[in-house]
C-alpha cells in the first residue's frame, strides 16, 4: 500500500493539475494529510506548486515508479486481479467510450452530429445504461476493490455524477471541468493501470 | 368501450372521455390519449394507475381486485383486434410500459411482446409464414422479461436465440420465464410498481428533493405487426428534413418489416414514395396525421408508424432528432409559420449547435494541392492551424498549438485544454483523446497511425478534423459569420434583444479582463477567476457556455468575440435557468 505521501504524488498522475481540497476529494485523505504531504513534495523536488494548484515533475514520476512495484506486489501477483483487469478491458471500459460517444454524438440520418441534448428519452437511455455498466464494473472489479479501497471510491463518484446528470445537470457525463462520470472513470483506470503495473490499450 | 369509471385500478383511454390527470396515468399513457383525441388511430391500451401503485405499496402485492381487472382490460384489447392473449391462433401480444408523472433513472421502461410462449410462438409463426420472425420475437421477449422482471444482469441482447438467454438467465438468477402469459403480466406489472422504488430511482428523488411515494403507472398497450401481410409494412416520418430542416415530410417505409427489422438494419427499408404508390390512401392519412402532429406539438416530430392489413396506426410521436443547420431552419421556420414566439425560438437552438455551425472551413480549393501528411479518423469536427509540440508541457507552453500524442490519457488533459487541435496515433472515435476532445469542443483526428508524432513534430500543420487530414504548412480557411445567413441574421437580431449582455467586437468597457493573455499555468482545467469589478471580457475560454455563465455569475457587462450567437444563447439559457 501506498503511505500518504506516495498516494498524494500519486494523485497527481490522476488529476493533472490541482488544489490540496481536489486531490483529498479523489484519495479520501484528510486535507491537512494532502496539504503536508504536498509541503515535503514541493521541498524534495517531486511536486510543482502554482498558485495553490500543484502539479508533478519528472522527478516525482520517477518517485512513483520506484515506488510502485514495491506499494503493489500483492496485486501484481494476484491471478484475480489479473483475470478482473482482462475484464475490465475489453468489456465495460470499451462500453463507457462507445456510451460517452453516443452521449457527445447523435446519428441524424446516417450522418453522426452532435447531440443537443433535445431528446430526453434518448439521453435518459444512455444515463441508464451508464449506470448499469457502473454497476456490472462493482462486480468485475470485486478482487481489486478487496484490494483497495479507492477503487469503490471511484465508482461511488461515478454514481453521483450520473445522479446528477439525470437531473438534468449534463456536463456531468463527459464534461472535462468538472468530475464528470467520464473524468472519474478515467481517472479509475489510471489508477488501477498504475496499482497493476499495466499499459493503457488503445 | 367501456369508460373510464367503471374500473378501480385501470383508466381505459377514450375519444369520448375527458383527458384523465398526468398523475394518474403518467406521461406516456397522457401522449396517447392526446394522439387519440386528435383522431389518430393508435393501438388500443389500458392504464393501471398511480393509485394502484400505491395500493400496491400499502398491501404488499398487487391490491384485491386488480388481477380481475387486467382480465377484462385484455379482454377489450382482444375484441378491438380480434386476437386472442395466449392464443393458439392470431394471438395477442402487448408491451408493458412504466409512466410516472416525473421519469426517473433505474425505473423499469418498457418490456414488448409480453404474452409469448411455446403455442403463441407456434401460431405467430404460422400466421406470418416466417418461423424466424415469430422466433425473433420470443427471443426478445424473453431478453426483456430476463432483465427487467427477473433483474438478470447479464447482457442479453447479444445471445441468438431463447434457449441461449433462458440458459443465461436461469444461470444468473436462478429463475425463469413463466410459460402463462397471464403470470407474466401480472408480474411485469408488479415489477414496474417495484422499480419506482428500485436504489437508483430512491437516490435520484432524495438527490433533487421529489417525494418518494411518487409511483409509477403501466401502460399495457396491444402490439401491432407491420409483418402481417403484403398489405402491412412500418415505418419512420420525419415531419421536417431533419439534415437541412426543409418543411417537407421525409422518411421510410419497410413492406413485411417489423419495427426492430428497419432497426437491426437486417433489410434496408425504402423512401416513403414507395409506401406512396402502394398505399396511397394510407400515405395519404399518414401525411394528415403528420401534419397534425408537427402543428400540435409546436415542434418537428419523429412518428413511428405501423401498417396493419391496410390499416395505421401511430406508435409514437416525439421531437425529432436534427442536425445543428436544422435546428436553426426549423425554429425560424415555425415563427414564420406564427407558431413560436422569437423569445421562444431562441429556446429551441443552442450555443453548442450555433458553434458548430460557425466552425471555420478549409477554402474551397486550398486543400487540393495541398501534402497530406497523415489521416486517420475524424473524432471532434473543426480546422486549426499551428505548429505540432508532442508534450501536454509543450501545449501549455504554446497555447494554440496542435498537441501530437502516440494516445492520451487523464495525464494529457491540460495540454488538451491548451492545444488548438488534437492528434494520435492510435484509438478509434471512442477512445479517450476523441471524448475528451469532443467534450472541449476542439478539433481531433485520431488514429494516425504508427510514427506520427515523430514526423510532425516542429512542424507548421493544418488539421482537417472534419476530413480526417493533416496538411503540411499553413492552408486558408473561410470564416463562416452570422451575418451571412439569413436565419442566423434573424436568431442573432431576436437574440441581442433576450438578453442585457452586450456582446461584439467594439463593446469592450474597462475594466477589460483578457483570458488569452493568462501565463499558461493558470490555463487548467478550471476556469480562470475573474477578477471583482471586471467589466468586460476577453478570451475563448469566456465564449463557451461555461464561461459565459461564470461571467453572467461575476456580473460582466459585455464579452468581446467574433461570433455572438452562441455567447447570446448561452447567456439567455443561464438567464433563463437562474430566473
Amino acid at each position: 500500500m501506498l503511505d500518504f505521501y506516495e498516494l498524494t504524488v500519486h494523485t497527481l498522475t490522476l488529476r493533472q493539475l490541482g488544489s490540496a481540497e481536489q486531490l483529498a476529494e479523489i484519495n479520501a485523505l484528510p486535507v491537512a494529510d494532502v496539504e503536508a504531504a504536498l509541503e515535503k513534495a514541493v521541498a524534495d523536488g517531486a511536486v510543482m506548486a502554482a498558485r495553490g494548484n500543484f502539479m508533478i515533475t519528472p522527478a516525482g514520476r520517477e518517485f512513483l515508479d520506484g515506488v510502485y512495484p514495491r506499494a503493489f506486489a500483492g496485486i501484481r501477483s494476484d491471478d484475480a486481479v489479473t483475470a478482473a483487469m482482462d475484464d475490465f478491458e475489453t468489456g465495460v471500459n470499451k462500453q463507457v467510450l462507445a456510451l460517452t460517444t453516443d452521449w457527445q454524438t447523435v446519428e441524424v440520418d446516417g450522418a453522426r452530429v452532435s447531440n443537443d441534448h433535445a431528446d430526453a428519452d434518448y439521453d435518459a437511455k444512455i444515463i441508464e445504461k451508464l449506470g448499469r455498466v457502473q454497476e456490472k464494473t462493482q462486480k468485475i472489479l470485486a478482487p481489486l476493490i478487496e484490494a483497495d479501497p479507492l477503487v469503490e471510491r471511484f465508482l461511488d463518484r461515478i454514481g453521483a455524477a450520473l445522479t446528477r446528470a439525470e437531473g438534468g445537470e449534463t456536463d456531468y457525463v463527459s464534461g472535462v471541468r468538472v468530475d464528470s462520470a467520464h473524468t472519474v472513470w478515467f481517472q479509475m483506470h489510471e489508477h488501477i493501470l498504475r496499482l497493476t503495473g499495466r499499459e493503457r490499450p488503445e | 368501450m367501456s369508460t373510464a369509471t367503471s374500473f378501480r385500478w385501470l383508466v381505459v383511454p377514450d375519444e369520448t372521455a375527458a383527458e384523465p390527470s398526468r398523475d394518474l396515468v403518467g406521461g406516456k399513457a397522457w401522449s396517447l390519449w392526446r394522439m387519440q383525441s386528435l383522431g389518430l388511430k393508435v393501438p388500443p391500451a389500458f392504464v393501471v394507475t398511480t393509485d394502484a401503485c400505491a395500493a400496491y405499496f400499502a398491501d404488499g402485492g398487487l391490491p384485491d381486485g386488480l388481477a380481475d381487472e387486467l382480465v377484462t382490460g385484455i379482454r377489450l384489447l382482444e375484441s378491438r383486434l380480434g386476437r386472442t392473449f395466449g392464443g393458439s391462433e392470431r394471438p395477442l401480444l402487448v408491451s408493458v410500459r412504466s409512466g410516472a408523472a416525473i421519469s426517473m433513472p433505474g425505473m423499469m421502461d418498457t418490456i414488448l411482446d409480453l404474452g409469448c410462449n411455446d403455442e403463441v410462438e407456434a401460431a405467430l409463426a404460422a400466421e406470418s409464414g416466417d418461423p424466424d420472425f415469430a422466433a425473433e420475437v420470443r427471443r426478445r421477449f424473453t431478453g426483456f422479461y430476463g432483465r427487467l422482471v427477473l433483474g438478470c444482469t447479464e447482457d442479453l441482447e447479444d445471445l441468438p436465440d431463447t434457449a441461449s438467454v433462458r440458459a443465461a438467465i436461469s444461470a444468473d438468477v436462478d429463475d425463469t420465464v413463466p410459460a402463462d402469459p397471464w403470470e407474466q403480466l401480472r408480474a411485469a406489472v408488479a415489477s414496474v410498481f417495484q422499480s419506482s422504488r428500485s436504489r437508483r430511482a430512491l437516490a435520484y428523488r432524495k438527490h433533487y428533493g421529489i417525494p418518494d411515494d411518487l409511483g409509477t403507472a403501466v401502460t399495457v398497450q396491444a402490439m401491432v405487426f407491420g409483418n402481417l401481410d403484403d398489405d402491412s409494412g412500418t415505418g419512420v416520418l420525419f415531419t421536417r428534413n431533419p439534415v437541412d430542416g426543409t418543411r417537407e415530410p421525409y422518411g421510410e417505409y419497410l413492406q413485411r418489416g417489423q419495427g426492430e427489422d428497419v432497426v437491426s438494419g437486417r433489410v434496408t427499408p425504402k423512401p416513403l414514395s414507395d409506401l406512396e404508390e402502394r398505399w396511397p390512401t394510407v400515405h395519404g392519412e399518414l401525411l394528415e396525421a403528420a401534419e397534425r402532429l408537427d402543428r400540435e406539438g409546436r415542434d418537428a416530430q419523429d412518428i413511428e408508424f405501423t401498417v396493419q392489413s391496410g390499416e395505421l396506426f401511430l406508435l409514437q410521436s416525439r421531437p425529432a432528432k436534427r442536425t445543428a443547420r436544422a435546428a436553426v431552419r426549423i425554429a425560424v421556420e415555425l415563427v414564420d409559420e406564427g407558431v413560436l414566439d422569437p423569445a421562444e425560438a431562441l429556446t429551441r437552438v443552442t450555443a453548442d449547435q450555433i458553434r458548430s455551425l460557425l466552425r471555420p472551413e478549409i477554402a474551397a480549393g486550398a486543400a487540393d494541392n495541398a501534402e497530406v501528411l497523415v489521416a486517420g479518423v475524424a473524432a471532434s469536427p473543426g480546422v486549426a492551424t499551428g505548429v505540432v509540440v508532442d508534450t501536454p508541457e509543450a501545449a501549455q507552453a504554446n497555447p494554440g498549438c496542435i498537441l501530437v500524442r502516440k494516445s492520451t490519457s487523464p495525464d494529457d488533459v491540460h495540454g488538451m485544454i491548451a492545444a488548438a487541435a488534437v492528434v494520435t496515433e492510435q484509438g478509434g472515435a471512442t477512445s479517450h483523446a476523441a471524448v475528451v476532445s469532443r467534450a472541449l469542443d476542439t478539433p481531433c483526428v485520431v488514429g494516425c497511425g504508427a510514427d506520427t508524432v515523430e514526423s510532425l513534430v516542429g512542424r507548421t500543420v493544418t488539421v482537417d478534423a472534419t476530413t480526417g487530414r493533416v496538411y503540411a504548412g499553413e492552408l486558408p480557411t473561410s470564416a463562416v459569420d452570422e451575418s451571412e445567413d439569413e436565419d442566423l441574421r434573424r436568431l442573432t437580431e431576436w437574440a441581442e434583444s433576450a438578453t442585457p449582455l452586450r456582446v461584439g467586437t467594439d463593446v469592450a468597457v474597462e475594466p477589460v479582463f483578457d483570458a488569452d493573455t493568462l501565463p499558461a499555468e493558470d490555463l487548467g482545467e478550471q476556469l480562470p477567476a475573474i477578477p471583482a469589478g471586471t467589466k468586460t471580457l476577453r478570451g475563448a475560454v469566456f465564449c463557451a457556455p461555461d464561461g459565459v455563465r461564470a461571467a453572467l455569475d461575476a456580473g460582466v457587462d459585455a464579452i468581446v468575440t467574433n461570433h455572438r450567437l452562441p455567447v447570446l444563447l448561452a447567456a439567455i439559457a443561464h438567464q433563463r435557468r437562474t430566473s
